[in-house]
């Protein structure tokens, strides 16, 4: 049992109608918490987020890189809708873990799809308990992709693992076209595997085994 | 969590594209079938406007209202009034409004010289 530090960023949306915005987005059905992906027309990833419910508030949590990425997304989306995007990842420090933690009063504990969930405010002190090699094993074990290893803009949902997060009777969404005559087809090009070490090419290394994307002969 | 719903962080800027007057048409079939619509009644508008989502990013959105709290251009079309909402109508300018006649996929259709692409089912684009 264990909570890792992420670098991740979290993104408060406050307005109407947010969660059916972030829908007609993002490919899992967002009518509530959950973990969605951000795709792009080419069904390439933009981003996998953890949507937490808040009050009447909405926080996006994300783990990679792509922040930048994806507000512009958002905001260019908004087309005069009534709602305001605040970053909020300087005020906050996440951490993700496998759920059998004790957690300090004033966290934000989410079940998300790549695991729970901590947010705590910087003023809240709090020591990890696993370090990044920990969360890595438990990654491999559980065979679950992250951000900056499997899930890049490189690939799209299928490829990477994260294939539960692809709604398959939601409707429209962007990369929605892409996503389903992938499945329809069965042709997903590549897929997310486990190997015994050593893996050329891996994209998560772990002690004995290791993450890796290969293509689908 | 701390939500920094105080002043600690400011809403990020949405970058709002130019308003453009926006110039449309409609075909003649497309004018019949809201002459159907709207019989004589000349109190109602068509609002033409554009919201997120759908396959390719931006989906159309068309409907008959008396009024909007959304800030719109009204525009005067073959008579009908025709409202277009101002943070849209940079993606609208040019468009042609046209009538489909078929038992699938019919319905008013866009025919819109901005987008790039659009989905198969044509009701979005981007």
């Amino acid at each position: 049992m264990g909570l890792h530090h992420v670098d991740g960023y979290v993104l408060l949306l406050q307005g109407e109608n947010i969660l059916p915005f972030l829908d007609g987005l993002s490919s899992n059905l967002v009518n509530g918490p959950c973990t969605t992906v951000f795709t792009d027309r080419a069904a390439k990833i933009i981003d996998a987020c953890d949507v937490l419910v808040i009050g009447e508030n909405v926080a996006l949590v994300g783990y990679g890189d792509e922040k930048d990425r994806l507000t512009r997304h958002l905001l260019d989306h908004l087309l005069g809708q009534n709602i305001q995007i605040r970053d909020i990842s300087s005020l906050n420090k996440i951490y993700i873990g496998d759920g059998e933690e004790d957690y300090p009063p004033g966290a934000t504990v989410h079940e998300g799809w790549f695991g729970t969930v901590c947010i705590l405010g910087n003023s809240i002190d709090f020591e990890p308990t696993w370090t990044e090699e920990d969360w890595r094993e438990h990654r491999i074990q559980n065979v679950i992709p992250f951000a900056k290893h499997e899930v890049t803009s490189r690939h799209h949902p299928f490829a990477c693992g994260l294939a539960e997060l692809v709604h398959s009777s939601k409707g429209c969404y962007l990369g929605q076209e892409v996503l389903t005559r992938m499945r329809s087809r069965g042709k997903f090009g590549h897929r997310l595997v486990v190997k015994e070490n050593p893996v050329t090419g891996a994209t998560t290394v772990g002690k004995a085994h290791s993450l890796s994307i290969e293509r689908i002969q | 969590m701390d939500c920094g719903t105080c002043e600690s962080a400011s809403p990020l800027q949405v970058h709002v594209p130019d308003e453009v007057e926006v110039d449309l048409t409609m075909t003649d079939k497309a004018r019949d079938m809201l002459t159907d619509a709207f019989g004589d009644d000349r109190s109602h508008a068509l609002l033409v406007g554009v919201l997120s989502g759908g396959c390719s990013g931006y989906m159309y959105d068309l409907q008959i209202v008396e009024s909007t709290e959304t800030p719109c251009q009204e525009l005067n079309i073959n008579g009908f009034r025709v409202l277009v909402p101002r943070a849209s109508s940079h993606l609208l300018n040019g468009i042609e409004i046209d009538y489909v006649d078929r038992l699938m996929g019919g319905g008013f259709k866009i025919n819109n010289p901005n987008a790039s692409s659009s989905c198969g089912c044509g009701e979005s684009f981007a």
